[in-house]
């Protein structure tokens, strides 16, 4: 009797956790699951049964080069941001505080203005009478204003603009956590500091830069704002081309499908960053 | 010695001007977007011929930019109540629990912020209009207390995460029920998390255009709603104005949210 009745005041603290779980699991469960399941039913039923959505999209040339669109900028935008960033975290993780927290406050004041205020004004600065081109037409360096918005370029552009501050705040994280004595020791064992960069220093920082650069390759395949409003339209990207589908064309099938292989990539890819996350902090721990 | 700030010789001056320039580039957007609104260019010409505030008249005097940024305020408020009262009862559920499936179900939830959100926003679209929900404020709220969802539970159960439960149990020891005890303990210790919550799911909807896009209606749009319908027309330095006033805005939180983080510290 006396195990009972300590499963009887266990028990409540367990179910209460479940209780208080409830309204968040109606809210996603009524308003998340059911659309997104109800959407991928209708990918394979509308306008008739069958996979001729999905033959559709994958048989289609054009189709096949939005695909590759979004892939090659999502691949572009992720080297070129983890080539930016991470410099910069290195000095964050190392500079006096002071200068530091200068720095943070310019890429948290970056990240939290508005999307469309940023895009907006990428828009106006890449244009081509634009400040950019003018300023490259008074030094000389060109002579034709360069096609900077309405392509890739402004696209990758943008893209590299808003995903800085995803990959330089967790880069910090993973730059701090490194012991500086690693390093001395290697200087004190005769390395040189390239040396000590290439098997030290980015070795340590691989875990936290596949981490980041596998979010941000994420985030840019499903993007939509900054390349409907930067890119052309003869070089769509997915996400864009799924709004179109179902905004302009009403054509519910063709676009409930494009959005379903979007988010079995996306999906895929997820998992196998939470796997590398987890594998850091293992080893991070160890 | 690379990670020793005073001993990386040269290489400090290059990284530092590095960082400065990508600094400069950050930044290069808002302040750019601040000195056009007062550029007296219709054309956007920089630097300006001269200056005015004649965008930010144009601005006021229009209340259709008037009625989107209250409606976008009125949304993201009760967004924000919502998201952190379920997010709040979430995160115990989801820190303190003891069941099979807890780690699923934190997936699950934390889900809407990694699918992009076209994919979420033709769904609910489709699903609301079955509904009758569709350009409603009741649909706009639903949907984006989803997307805001996994922004209140994060900090929430972070906080809860490093709060020491032995202190709410003293408090029963000593007579506090154990709802008592939560509010009057617990959630005073972990107000940090709570507050952070508030202010990432108000910007959270405060800032969302897909799924605003899908839902809006002729009577009802949020404020990125205006501003994306105003950029696909034309990039009247208008824009520019109310660009600014939400740069203001964003510096504004930030300000408040370093005071109180540094009032609520001590």
């Amino acid at each position: 009797m006396p195990v009972q009745a300590q499963q009887g005041i266990a028990s409540p603290r367990t179910s209460a956790g479940l209780g208080g779980l409830a309204p968040a699991l109606i809210l996603i469960g009524l308003f998340f699951v059911v659309p997104v399941l109800a959407l991928l039913l209708r990918s394979v039923t509308d306008p008739v049964a069958g996979l001729q959505n999905y033959a559709a999209l994958l048989g289609d040339g054009t189709y096949a080069r939005v695909f590759f669109n979004t892939f090659l900028v999502a691949f572009v935008v992720t080297i070129v941001t983890v080539l930016v960033a991470f410099p910069v975290a290195w000095m964050l993780a190392i500079m006096p505080p002071a200068l530091a927290s200068l720095l943070f406050s310019i890429i948290i004041l970056s990240m939290w203005t508005n999307l469309l205020t940023r895009t907006y004004a990428w828009m106006v600065l890449l244009q081509r009478t634009g400040v950019i081109n003018r300023a490259l037409m008074s030094v000389g360096i060109i002579d034709q204003p360069l096609p900077l918005i309405n392509n890739l370029t402004g696209v990758t552009i943008g893209m590299v603009y808003i995903m800085l501050p995803f990959m330089i705040l967790p880069l910090v994280g993973t730059l701090r956590a490194i012991d500086p004595m690693t390093l001395r020791a290697a200087a004190l064992c005769g390395a040189s500091p390239f040396a000590a960069f290439r098997r030290i220093l980015l070795p340590l920082s691989l875990p936290g830069i596949a981490a980041g650069g596998l979010m941000v390759f994420v985030m840019s395949l499903g993007y939509f704002v900054t390349p409907a409003l930067l890119g052309g339209t003869s070089n769509m990207m997915l996400a864009e081309m799924i709004a179109q589908m179902i905004q302009s064309l009403l054509n519910w099938g063709l676009g409930s499908a494009a959005a379903f292989i979007l988010l079995v990539v996306t999906m895929a890819l997820y998992a196998l960053q939470l796997r590398l996350v987890g594998n850091s902090r293992a080893t991070g721990a160890a | 010695m690379l990670l020793d700030y005073d001993r990386l010789g040269w290489l400090k001056v290059a990284l530092l001007g590095f960082t400065t320039l990508v600094a400069a580039f950050l930044l290069l957007p808002m302040v750019f977007i601040v000195l056009l609104s007062f550029g007296s260019s219709r054309w956007l010409a920089f630097p300006p011929p001269g200056w005015t505030l004649k965008w930010y008249e144009d601005l006021f005097a229009d209340p259709s930019w008037i009625e989107a940024a209250l409606t976008s305020a009125r949304i993201a408020t009760m967004t924000a109540i919502l998201a952190v009262a379920i997010g709040l009862l979430a995160s115990f559920g989801l820190v303190r629990g003891d069941f099979r499936g807890r780690e699923i179900l934190r997936g699950l939830l934390l889900t809407p912020m990694v699918l992009p959100v076209v994919v979420f926003a033709i769904a609910v679209y489709a699903f609301f209009l079955r509904l009758g929900l569709g350009g409603t404020t009741a649909g706009f709220v639903l949907a984006h207390t989803v997307l805001a969802l996994p922004f209140a539970i994060i900090p929430i159960a972070t906080a809860l995460e490093g709060f020491d439960k032995s202190i709410e149990d003293a408090a029963i020891v000593c007579g506090a029920s154990p709802l008592q005890a939560k509010l009057r303990i617990t959630l005073p210790s972990i107000r940090i998390g709570i507050f952070s919550a508030a202010i990432f799911s108000f910007l959270a909807s405060w800032d969302e255009v897909v799924v605003a896009i899908f839902m809006a209606s002729p009577t009802l749009q949020t404020l990125p709603v205006k501003i994306w319908g105003s950029l696909r027309s034309d990039l009247t330095p208008v824009i520019a104005a109310a660009s600014s006033l939400l740069v203001a805005l964003t510096l504004a939180l930030m300000i408040v949210t370093a005071l109180l983080r540094r009032k609520l510290q001590t």
